[in-house]
């Protein structure tokens, strides 16, 4: 495991206390960083909505057919698991787990993946959702990444909360919706911005993305104001800028 | 209760939908109508141990308006708010996010001093704002009050996110109505309402359609719907064929 990236990691998602602080960036970086260190071949944060309903709020890739895995797991799957029981969930072999999950596990194993862990995020009691890991290949995995990937999540819930003082309840449930909608946001933008520029969803979310973090804006605030404007507001985001850029 | 002992009480999440809608249904049933935003404030007031329920609309531009409330405490608690321009469901308007004052009385980092003092002479000791929208779309805030300090359970925050949920919908149908050249997004009575908000394919449809139309996001979600409605097809199946380029919606023709 490379350690700079690990420190620089812990370092990154302990830094929740700046104005700039955009909760879906925040789990974005955790989902990306867990892929890098714990040698994952895909990362999805998912939260436990108050409604009753696992909802996806940040993946290591948009790619369709691993949303569409994440989309099952809100009925079954290892990440629903591990939010009931409080508890990691370990498949280590997918190609053995056609019973436990008879229909997560044929839609995991078709998008190559096949071994996977979830990792609960938790607040005392409470479980707030679930670090979901795809794994490429089956086989046991490392204890002290398994410690390591824990540690991630709790840190990644503290950030979540965005929040030291939680004395007060409904903190978690504003805080958990306030994550729910911007998600909703960015997705419309994401929708926005792939049919104004002609591009596939995933690269419609890298790009905004990107542009946030060149011009220093919240991913969430570019989202909202992207969504509201006129293609002149934003010129790095229309074709002919585009062309002219390549 | 544990996570899991809720997450069964409150059902899978289209039982349970149906479950708050029958909730909303059952109210307008009793007066003989069709389904108003005011029967979703009847409905949270007699199932959230709540005593109250008021809906303001606003697309956050200008002070908003009272649609409907469950009584005279509501009403006064949300014209109070508009007046003053503060309170929970002002700044849940603004934020976007739930504000939830289990204790009105608890100034510890509120910024609504004021109205405080007013709420609780009303007889309100805590107050719910939930604001009205999907994603970028924003409508107004449906208010919550109670007559003595305490947080909603997990349970009772699921069914007012939920009812929220309806309650936007509602709202942009009645917007719906009042342009004569749209056609009613709205799902029949006898059927709970293709909620829509936290479906990923209708959000990203609904993005790519202001584009597509050349509209804002509301009238985008509007065009939407009514296609969706119009060829007799779910929400989530018509967002599925526009995000996947199987279906595109077109401007309107010059006339």
């Amino acid at each position: 495991m490379d350690q700079e990236l690990l420190s620089d990691t812990f370092v990154d998602l302990a830094d929740t206390m700046v104005a700039d602080f955009d909760v879906i960036d925040f789990l974005h970086l955790l989902s990306d960083r867990s892929v890098q260190l714990l040698g994952a071949s895909a990362a999805g944060v998912m939260l436990a909505d108050p409604r009753g309903q696992l909802r996806l709020v940040a993946a290591s890739s948009e790619a369709v057919r691993l949303l569409e895995i994440f989309q099952l797991e809100g009925e079954e799957g290892p990440c629903l698991e591990a939010i009931r029981t409080g508890q990691p969930v370990i498949e280590p072999d997918l190609r053995h787990a056609q019973q436990r999950w008879p229909r997560f596990t044929p839609a995991a194993l078709q998008a190559g993946f096949t071994a996977v862990h979830a990792l609960p995020m938790r607040l005392r009691e409470q479980v707030l959702g679930g670090l979901n890991l795809f794994h490429d290949q089956p086989g046991p995995f490392d204890p002290a990444d398994m410690r390591i990937g824990q540690a991630l999540a709790d840190t990644a819930t503290i950030g979540l909360l965005h929040e030291r003082n939680l004395r007060r309840a409904e903190i978690v449930g504003e805080q958990l919706q306030a994550a729910l909608n911007s998600r909703v946001v960015i997705e419309q933008a994401k929708g926005k911005l792939a049919e104004r520029l002609g591009l596939d969803l995933d690269t419609a979310f890298t790009t905004l993305r990107q542009y946030a973090r060149d011009h220093n804006l919240r991913l969430s605030d570019l989202a909202r104001t992207f969504i509201d404007s006129d293609p002149a507001d934003f010129p790095g985001l229309t074709p002919a800028r585009r062309r002219h850029r390549q | 209760m544990p996570p899991h002992a809720e997450r069964e009480a409150g059902g899978d999440d289209a039982s349970r939908v149906a479950r708050v809608w029958e909730l909303v249904a059952a109210q307008a049933a009793s007066r003989r109508r069709r389904v108003l935003v005011a029967d979703v404030c009847a409905a949270a007031a007699t199932s959230l141990d709540v005593s109250g329920a008021w809906v303001i609309a606003s697309d956050g531009s200008r002070p908003g308006q009272a649609m409907c409330a469950t009584d005279l405490v509501s009403e006064t608690l949300a014209e109070v708010q508009i007046t003053l321009g503060e309170g929970p469901c002002h700044d849940a308007a603004i934020s976007g996010v739930p504000v939830l004052a289990a204790d009105l009385a608890d100034g510890a980092g509120q910024q609504w001093a004021v109205f405080a003092e007013a709420a609780g002479r009303a007889g309100a000791a805590a107050i719910f704002a939930f604001p009205l929208r999907i994603g970028a779309i924003r409508v107004g805030v449906l208010g919550l009050y109670r007559d003595k300090e305490g947080p909603l359970d997990t349970f009772q925050l699921g069914d007012a996110l939920i009812l929220a949920d309806t309650a936007t919908m509602l709202l942009l149908d009645a917007e719906g109505r009042q342009t004569d050249d749209l056609l009613p997004g709205a799902a029949p009575a006898s059927q709970s309402p293709d909620l829509a908000a936290h479906n990923a394919e209708i959000a990203q449809a609904t993005g790519m359609l202001t584009e597509q139309l050349g509209v804002s996001i509301t009238e985008a979600f509007a065009r939407l719907r009514a296609y969706a409605y119009a060829q007799d097809r779910r929400l989530s199946d018509v967002a599925h064929d526009i995000v996947t380029r199987r279906l595109r919606l077109d401007p309107d023709p010059p006339r």
